[in-house]
This record gives structure tokens, sequence and C-alpha cells, in this order.
């Protein structure tokens, strides 16, 4: 594993930093905000939260994308205010999903491959809060081998015309476009001739419908009927694709996001075995203790790998452990939530019986998608085992 | 936030490297086991040798200022500090040091809370004076429960009876620490006096650990002892759980790069085994779970250095590092095969020692169960901070 460059550990954000924070929450616990996400955790089954007026709020600052350059919506600052603002979005109980789909996975391959007309195009908009963006990867047979996928572009003209159907995508239904892998040239080697487009879904020949899921938010069921591409349309160059999606699922799989949940749903636990008494009988207490050590080492490795993606060397092995280890503890304190919460843990945010804010169910039902999302824990420790121990595969 | 090693800790990793390599560990390995088999002349020819090469490690650990790193300046010391501590410790455990460095670092952090008043021997043990540590009398005491002792009437002698002292021929002197009515009480008394008498222990570990008995033993000193109690007894246990933590991580770290270089070369159906994904992905597991340890130790010692109320963190990093160890050795020796059971493999003296390391300062529940109250004292502080996490919770 390479080591980032030395400096000094400091686990203290600088002052301009611990600002920021500080004024995020002071956005995020507005009242008016609150208010917003109480709704978005009650709404019906088959409603979802989509474009939230917080994040026109957060945008219109330039906090949504505060990584991005002030020209594309941006404060031109880094990952590392980027992750503060994704932790307490989650800490806050503001939905995250369709925020962490259109800046840190699409947005970033944008800012990466994009050309500075796909920049100003589509980045601006995103950043502002007003737009969404999602990703067009997995297919119905098609998941952890990506190279296997079976959508194609058929060359016509100068440009090509997708087919193929894309599954177990989300937030598709309220976003402008989304990042496509397709087939352009048939190869021997598995992982080139793959192309990433860009797709505009309010288009003839994209055709969406919904997957309800056990989760609060739908899985998307994408038909391509042959939306016509062009070369403007293409992220990256021609049948390169495989490099884009490397760069950007590193991001990712920082596991920030999963962190932070597993840290609001331990919280959760042990705040409410304290309102009810039971903390320090619990038979669980010590197992809560040891899931509050690991969700803190697994806050560090995220960080940790952070910073090798924000210093422009991201350690893709060291993205895999982080990934791998806070998507498998915050499923194992979702596992814990019943013994230490009784039938509770079962009532819905909606149910008048539930505290308020009540993640502890949701939660439950989320958390095997943390280790199958962004990469399964198999594929983490596959990628570990191979380049961070050396092992052949 | 950045999560990676200061300059300061590089620059000690890098000195002790020299004497902790990978040609010199394995021989250091074995450098605290005495000899069980042979005739008795082999035996003693044998012990002999073990003491003298004990001897040479310890000289070496010293001119390379081993027992300065955490004295203070004016203590002529390097003050280092937790953090650079833990670097070491971590370099010891992989190599699985045996001798009296670590409890000697616990000795020269209590004298130093008396100042002045032991400037004398502190200065001792900088030059290389070991000071092995006297804590338990029933097998269950541990540092934060020491057994009981007997002091006389003018507080000049005391009565004790202590089990499991570490390399006691080594030491200079010992510190031997005792509850009272008023809380814990360390005495210093010279190793060599006739009313000190020992025998080695026969162990699983076959280090060096003694039953020690002090008659009427004078006391050269009551460190930190204004009221008949140390005040600073916890906060220096709590130190001293973060670099045996630190140990422990470099203990589990020793055994997987055996089991990851016993995985390629040990074949099975044709295949070195560690193309089979079972050992393979357990062996990756391992990794990240040492990797996020690591982190959470280091953490812990930088939250130490920083005057913070280290009790919880680091209790749940040695709690964390001490199951790992448990869980590390035994996947190391199955991934060894019936080879790993042999004497010739070296994989079976991390075993052995992993047994009394892992519970050495406290057994992973106990220490759980005790900083339990701390637990939801933690969530309160991080929700009273003007930033608050887990807002809705």
């Amino acid at each position: 594993m390479t080591i980032p460059k030395e400096e000094s550990v400091d686990l203290r954000l600088t002052p301009d930093q611990e600002q920021f924070r500080h004024e995020v929450c002071g956005l995020l616990c507005e009242e008016s905000v609150q208010a917003e996400a109480a709704r978005a955790f009650r709404l019906p089954p088959n409603e979802e939260p989509g474009l939230l007026d917080v994040y026109r709020r957060l945008g219109e600052r330039g906090w949504l994308a505060v990584n991005w350059p002030v020209e594309y919506g941006g404060l031109g600052k880094t990952l590392v205010e980027k992750a503060i603002l994704t932790e307490e979005m989650i800490a806050h109980g503001v939905p995250e999903l369709v925020h962490i789909l259109s800046i840190d996975i699409v947005g970033l391959a944008l800012s990466m491959f994009g050309t500075p007309d796909q920049k100003r195009r589509w980045l601006p908009r995103l950043a502002s809060g007003e737009g969404a963006a999602c990703v067009l990867l997995s297919e119905p047979d098609t998941g952890s081998d990506l190279s296997a996928l079976a959508t194609r572009a058929e060359p016509e003209g100068d440009g090509w015309r997708l087919r193929g159907r894309k599954m177990y995508n989300m937030k598709a239904h309220v976003a402008d476009f989304g990042l496509c892998a397709a087939r352009t040239t048939e190869s021997d080697a598995r992982y080139h001739g793959i192309t990433v487009f860009i797709v505009p879904l309010r288009t003839p020949g994209v055709v969406i419908e919904p997957l309800w899921s056990m989760v609060d938010e739908r899985f998307g069921d994408i038909t391509l009927a042959g939306p016509l591409m062009t070369a403007a349309d293409v992220l990256g160059d021609v049948d390169e694709g495989w490099h884009v999606l490397g760069q950007v699922l590193a991001l990712e799989r920082t596991g920030i996001e999963l962190e932070a949940k597993g840290r609001r749903l331990l919280d959760a636990l042990v705040a409410q075995a304290s309102h009810d008494g039971t903390l320090a009988d619990s038979p669980y207490g010590e197992h809560l203790v040891e899931l509050d050590a690991l969700v803190r080492a697994g806050q560090l490795l995220s960080w940790r790998a952070l910073g090798t993606v924000a210093d422009g060397a991201a350690d893709t092995t060291l993205c895999a452990m982080a990934k791998w280890h806070v998507s498998e503890t915050a499923r194992s304190v979702a596992a814990l939530s019943s013994d230490v919460c009784g039938l509770a843990a079962a009532l819905s945010a909606r149910d008048e019986d539930a505290p308020p804010g009540w993640v502890v169910e949701s939660g439950y039902r989320d958390a095997p998608g943390f280790t199958l999302a962004s990469g399964t824990s198999q594929m983490m420790l596959s990628l570990i085992a191979s380049v961070a121990l050396g092992l052949p595969t | 936030m950045r999560v990676s090693l200061s300059t300061a800790q590089v620059e000690i990793g890098q000195r002790f490297a020299e004497l902790v390599d990978d040609e010199l560990i394995p021989s250091i390995r074995r450098m605290g086991e005495l000899p069980r088999h042979g005739s008795a002349a082999e035996a003693a020819a044998e012990a002999v040798g073990a003491a003298d090469a004990r001897s040479a490690v310890w000289r070496a650990l010293v001119d390379l200022g081993a027992t300065r790193l955490l004295l203070p300046a004016r203590f002529g010391g390097e003050d280092a500090g937790q953090q650079g501590a833990v670097v070491l410790a971590e370099l010891l455990g992989t190599a699985l040091y045996q001798g009296p460095l670590l409890d000697t670092m616990i000795a020269a952090e209590l004298l130093a809370h008396s100042g002045d008043a032991e400037a004398k021997r502190i200065a001792e043990i900088a030059e290389g004076a070991a000071v092995p540590l006297a804590v338990r009398q029933s097998a269950r005491d541990d540092h934060a429960r020491p057994g009981p002792f007997e002091v006389s009437a003018d507080g000049e002698t005391i009565d004790a009876t202590r089990r499991f002292v570490g390399f006691v021929p080594d030491g200079s002197y010992l510190l031997v620490v005792g509850g009272t009515m008023s809380g814990p009480r360390a005495a210093l008394v010279p190793r060599e006096h006739p009313s000190v008498s020992y025998r080695l222990h026969d162990e699983v570990g076959r280090g060096g650990l003694y039953a020690l008995r002090l008659t009427g033993t004078p006391v050269l000193s009551w460190p930190d002892d204004p009221a008949g109690s140390s005040a600073a007894w916890p906060r220096v246990v709590a130190h001293a759980r973060i670099r045996h933590a630190a140990y422990l991580i470099g203990l589990c770290q020793g055994a997987l790069d055996l089991a990851v270089a016993r995985s390629g070369s040990r074949h099975q159906f044709g295949e070195p085994i560690c193309k089979f994904q079972a050992p393979a992905f357990r062996l990756a597991e391992i990794a990240t779970q040492i990797e996020a340890a690591r982190w959470l130790v280091r953490a812990a010692a930088w939250d130490a250095d920083s005057g913070q109320d280290a009790r919880l963190p680091a209790a749940q990093a040695l709690a964390l590092a001490a199951d790992l160890a448990g869980a590390t050795v035994l996947a190391a020796v199955q991934v060894h095969g019936a080879y790993g059971l042999t004497e010739d493999s070296d994989i079976q003296l991390y075993f052995r020692r992993a047994h009394i390391d892992r519970v050495w300062m406290g057994a992973p529940r106990n220490l759980r169960q005790e900083v339990l109250p701390l637990l939801a004292e933690a969530l309160r502080a991080r929700h009273r901070r003007p930033s608050p996490g887990g807002a809705q919770t």
C-alpha cells in the first residue's frame, strides 16, 4: 500500500474548516430545514425525497459542491470541506442520496474527465441544487463484473445509439442526466472498449420505470431504446471508460457517507438505551462500546483514504479497506438494533409511537445495501488480498 | 483532519526499524524464550545465551533512545508523547519483543509525576535502568485493579505477594503497585535485596514471567503519593493501555505477515492456498481490521497528548486490539496447517504470547464494562458541541 505524503497527524479541523462546519450546522439546524428533513423521513411508502429546498439553499452559498471551482458553483475548497458537508447532512437527518450521486460521483467524474463545454453545461445546475444526476452502471445480469455489461453503443452516422437495460440505479426519476457505461468496441481485453456517456434522461428512447425495493428509495429500471449520442456526450475517451469508472468509484469508496450513517445509527441506539435507563445494565453495553470503537476506527480509515484522494493520489486499496470496514460495521450496528431497543426498533419513523427523527428502523432496511452498493464486500476483499497483500487471485 | 503519521513519528519508526528489521526479527522473536529441551547443562548454557541476547537488545534500545522517548525534556527526555511511544511499541510487537521496556515506560511516567524528587532515578532509567512492574496478587488482578499489599506503620517497608511479573532479573528496581482503601499506591523497591525472592512461572508464553515475594522490603520512594495514593495512576494506566494496544497491533501484523507468506508457499490441490478465496479473504479481512485498529490506537495517543481524558479511547483501543490479536493468531495458525503447530514454526510463538498479552492490561470484556458509563457521556458531549452530530437522535 502506498503511504500518502507525511504531514503532521492532526485529528482536528483547521479553524477555517471548523468555521465551515459551524456554519453548515447553523443552516441545517434551522427549523425549516429540520421540518423538511422530518417530512422526508415520514413520507408515505412509494414516495421519496427528490430535490429538497435545503439543497438549493446550500447551493446558493456555494456549499453544496464546496470543493468545485467558483465558476462551476463551488467555493474552490477541498474534499475535506466536502466530507464535512456530507457528515453533517447525515448527522442532521437531511436526505443525502441525491446530493451524493449528483456531486460526489457524477460531478466528480465530470470535473475530472469532462471537457470545458461539458462542465459548463452540467456542473452549475448540480452545484445550485436545482438539478440532479445519477449513475447507470448495473444491469439485470451485471453488477460486480461490470466488464460483462450487455448495453451496446451501436455506431450511427457520427454517433451511437444506446441499446440496453440498466437496473439497480437510484434517483433516475429525478435526475436530468445519467452517466451510462456501454460497450462501444468488442475486445479480447475485457476492460477495453467500454465508453461512458452522458445521457440526458428526458429524451425519447429512454424509459424509466420504478423497481420498488426494501428501502425507502426505489431503484430505477431504465430501458435504453436507442437514444442518439454524439461525441459531445462522451465522458473521457471512447473505449477508455474503465479508467473513468475506476477513478470515480475511489471517492465513493472512501466510505465517508457510510461511516456517518453508522455513527448516526449507533448514536441513536446509545441515546435510546440511555433514555430508557437500560444502558448501564444492558447485556449489550459492552457490544455498544465495541461498536463505538469500530465506528471511530472506520471514520479514521475513511478520512485517511479521503486524504489520499484529496492529494490527487487516490489509494484504491486503502479506499477498499475503508469501504469494507465502514459498511460491515454499519451493518453490525443495524443488526444489534432490536437487541438494544426491543421492538421499538421495528417502528417506522411514521409511527406515532416512534421517537422524533427515528432512524433505527430505516437503518435496518438500509443495512444490507451498505455491503452491496459501490462494490460488494467480496470485491473489496478481493482487491485488498491481491493488491495490499500481494496474493494472486 | 489529516490521518497520517507526523514527521516525528516517521523518524521514530525509521530509527528503531534499524533494530527491528527483517533479518533480526526472527532472533528477537525467540530471545525471550527460555530453553525447555535438552540436558540441564545445555539448558543452562542456552539460558545464559538467551539472557545475553536480551541484554544486547536492551542496550541497543537504550542507545537508540527508547528509555528517553516518553520522558519530558526537563529530564533529558525526547518528549515524544504517546504518539511517539506507540510507533515504537508497534514495532516491538511485530518482532514479539519480550523485555521490560513497556513496564519501564509506565514507571518512568509515574515517576515524572513526582517531579524533581525523582530526577535522579529518572536519569537512571534514561540511562538504561529497567523497572519491571509488580501489580498482580491474584490471576485476575490488573493494572487498574492491583492486588493489595501491606505497608509498615512507618511506611518504610512493604510485604507483598506478586505473580506474573515480567523479566524480574532484568530490573534495577521494581515498581510494586497495591490497591489500598484510599486508592492505588506505588512503591519503588530495589530488585536486589535479601527480602526479595522470585521464581520463574512455567507458562504458555515460555517467556520471563515470575512469582515474587517481598517480605519487609525497604521502600526507596512512593512516587506521586502526596496523600497516600497516586492520583495520576488512572491516567498513567490509560496511557499504558494505549502503548500496549500498539504492541498488540504490532503482534497482529507480525502474525499476519507470517500467515501471508505461508499462504503463498503452502500448496494444496496443486495451488498455493492463497489462490483460494476462503483463506485469502480471511487474511484480507484481518489486514483491514489491523489497519483500522492501528489508527484507532494512534488516535487515542493523539487524544492523550492533546490533554483530553483518554480513558474511553484507551480502553476501546486496547479491547479492540486484544480481540483482534486473539482472532489473528488463530487464523494465522490455521493458514499454516500442521506445520504451524511445530516448534520450527514461528507462528506458534505468536499464538502462545497472544494468550497472555491479550489480557495483560485487562480482559476486553472488563475493559468495555469499565468504560461503559463514559460512552453515554461521550455521546452527550458530541451533541453539546456547537456543531452537533446526530442532532436528530
